[in-house]
């Protein structure tokens, strides 16, 4: 029952996981065009395209929190994991625990970027902060910071299911 | 306690951390966190600090580099053009002895112009060049070592993701960087291929023992070479020429570059959708882990700033009179000592803010700086235990009688060959900032 309504869980959140990851991907077709348009049209008809550099600066914070689950998700995540698999081998259930601080340290710290950058969402949607020049370009800043505490929430869940699948399911190969 | 001691507590937990196998980047933010809160006795100001790292550290123009140089870098490996280099290298060495292996490494540098990421270089030859040169009977701990030592190239000659990461965080200019790469890449390209040829002439049994069993590689016509050569070359001029030519900026470089790439891919019918999908996915994922780590260091460096650890460091050299010299020894032994746990990219996110403020009343080049460290980086990767390109190297090939001591111990003459060629950098400095 338990095991079921987990898996259940996890697929949903998997789903989600994906689907910021493609549209993630997509962004950095987006960026990859944008910058070849600009170059183009600078070189070819001396006209740039407005804000080039400020959708850059700001896609790419959104490409990195859109896409920053799936990494953790597919193991991309940088560590080193040789003494841990020695662990693994020697004290399977010492490994267990070890790994379940790991991901608690990990929720900690990454619940501190979402509630800590809150304060900065809120300021930046009452007060419509934006990059760029007036009368050329201008771009909002909430959405990114939108896309950071959304890909952070999701990355922290992602965490808590790590602990979950390692407790509650008997399949082993699926953590 | 002085914030200096609870600095040092926070790196030694940190170190303890990430040696049992936290992630680096959870590891550099809660260490950093922890010690920010403990130094200042708010943990507001902590939080608003690591918010601040999330929040505005990527938030520049040049990190577009990022993505875009990776994306490049995928799509290159993907539409074959690795396969192209390896057979035009070939055909040029074939004549002498240890083609084969001077043909990898020149394919290597070629291909390393065109992407910046070793890893990459390290898939791709091991797919072509290692079975090509087992069916003419070079030794398998050759095939590989020479594969694992010539893919350190690609961090090596431009475009470099370390090299970017470098210019990131010591806010160095790309450009320069990539144009100072150049000399010590040929030179450790040149140094790798005497190697291979002195290994074949002299040690046969160790590189081609069945050389007279083996046929004759059938040379290219004038024809193929200008269709397998002539895309990379004009991505190459495409690229590096669009930087210095002062058409582009790096990240226009790099979007050109993938956009560049995509073209001749579609254009070989070598690259189908279903793979651009795949490479993008890809190449998502890495600048992902990047990133991440890049906004964990960029809190690590704010902690390391009110610990006050780096004029420590800064006033300890001092007095130990090392000079410079045995300061850069110092720092490169620790380097090679955390290559051999650590991937490329934490080291120097790691060890370089740490660095900066002690090299800076010496009037340290950092330009130079980068190369001596982005060569002593890569060294690490070549040596065990954790040595990343040859574990790459492992799981690419497909055959359980190469072992990973096997690819160690062939990767070793090459690592020697790089610790010679770090000698020479560090030597002379003109062979980095000779082209500036």
């Amino acid at each position: 029952m338990i095991e079921a309504g987990m898996t259940a869980a996890g697929k949903v959140l998997d789903a989600v996981t994906q689907a910021l990851n493609v549209i993630g991907s997509a962004l950095i077709v987006g960026l990859m065009v944008i910058i070849g348009v600009d170059v183009a049209g600078r070189g070819l008809f001396g006209a740039p395209l407005p804000g080039v550099p400020e959708m850059v600066s700001l896609s790419i914070v959104a490409i990195v929190f859109l896409q920053i689950p799936a990494a953790m998700r597919g193991g991309r995540l940088t560590r080193s994991e040789a003494v841990l698999d020695g662990i693994i081998r020697r004290s399977p259930g010492l490994a267990r625990w070890l790994e379940t601080v790991f991901d608690l340290l990990a929720i900690g710290i990454i619940w501190v970027i979402v509630s800590s950058t809150w304060p900065l969402f809120e300021r930046a949607w009452t007060r419509g902060t934006f990059v760029g020049a007036i009368g050329d370009f201008t771009a909002p800043t909430w959405p990114v910071k939108f896309i950071i505490m959304l890909g952070s929430s999701v990355l922290i869940l992602q965490f808590v299911l790590r602990i979950l699948r390692r407790f509650l399911t008997t399949d082993e190969a699926s953590t | 306690m002085t914030p200096f001691e609870i600095g040092l507590i926070a790196l030694a937990a940190m170190g303890v951390l990430v040696l049992f196998g936290l992630w680096v980047p959870i590891a550099l933010m809660v260490c950093s966190f922890a010690g920010v809160w403990a130094i200042r006795g708010s943990s507001t100001l902590a939080g608003k600090l690591l918010a601040l790292s999330a929040n505005d550290t990527l938030q520049s123009y040049y990190f577009g580099v990022v993505p875009l140089f990776v994306l490049m870098g995928f799509v290159v490996s993907e539409s074959g053009m690795g396969r192209d280099a390896y057979d035009v290298a070939n055909s040029i060495f074939r004549r002498i002895r240890g083609g084969l292996g001077l043909g990898t490494v020149g394919a290597n540098a070629i291909f390393a112009a065109i992407t910046g990421i070793s890893i990459a270089s390290a898939a791709v030859f091991t797919r072509i060049a290692v079975p090509q040169m087992l069916r003419h009977g070079y030794t398998a701990r050759f095939a590989v070592g020479v594969v694992a030592g010539s893919s350190v190239l690609g961090m090596l000659i431009p475009p470099s993701l370390l090299l970017i990461l470098y210019g990131i965080i010591t806010e160095q200019s790309i450009g320069h960087l990539f144009l100072a790469g150049v000399g010590p890449g040929l030179l450790l390209a040149c140094v790798f291929g005497i190697g291979v040829v002195l290994g074949a002439i002299f040690l046969p049994s160790r590189v081609q023992p069945n050389r007279a069993a083996a046929e004759e590689i059938p040379g290219l016509t004038a024809r193929e070479m200008l269709v397998k050569g002539l895309p990379i070359a004009l991505l190459i001029a495409f690229v590096l020429g669009g930087i210095y030519g002062g058409w582009f900026t790096p990240v226009e470089a790099g979007a050109m570059g993938a956009i560049g790439a995509l073209v001749i891919g579609f254009a070989k019918h070598s690259l189908s959708l279903a793979a651009l999908w795949r490479v993008l996915v890809e190449t998502g994922l890495v600048t992902a882990a990047v990133c991440f780590l890049i906004i964990a260091a960029q809190m690590y460096a704010k902690m390391l700033a009110f610990s006050g650890i780096p004029a420590g460091f800064g006033d300890l050299a001092a007095h130990a009179d090392l000079g410079l010299m045995g300061l850069m020894l110092l720092y490169i032994a620790i380097v090679v000592v955390l290559g051999m746990i650590l991937d490329s990219s934490s080291i120097m996110l790691i060890l370089v803010p740490i660095m900066l403020p002690v090299l800076a009343p010496m009037n340290v080049d950092l330009i130079w700086f980068g190369i001596v460290t982005v060569i002593a980086i890569e060294i690490g990767l070549l040596t065990p235990p954790f040595g990343l390109s040859v574990y790459v190297i492992k799981s690419t090939i497909d055959d359980p009688d190469i072992k990973l001591g096997d690819i160690f111990a062939g990767a070793a003459p090459f690592a020697l060959m790089m610790l010679f060629v770090l000698g020479l950098v560090l030597a002379f400095p003109v062979i980095a900032t000779g082209l500036l």
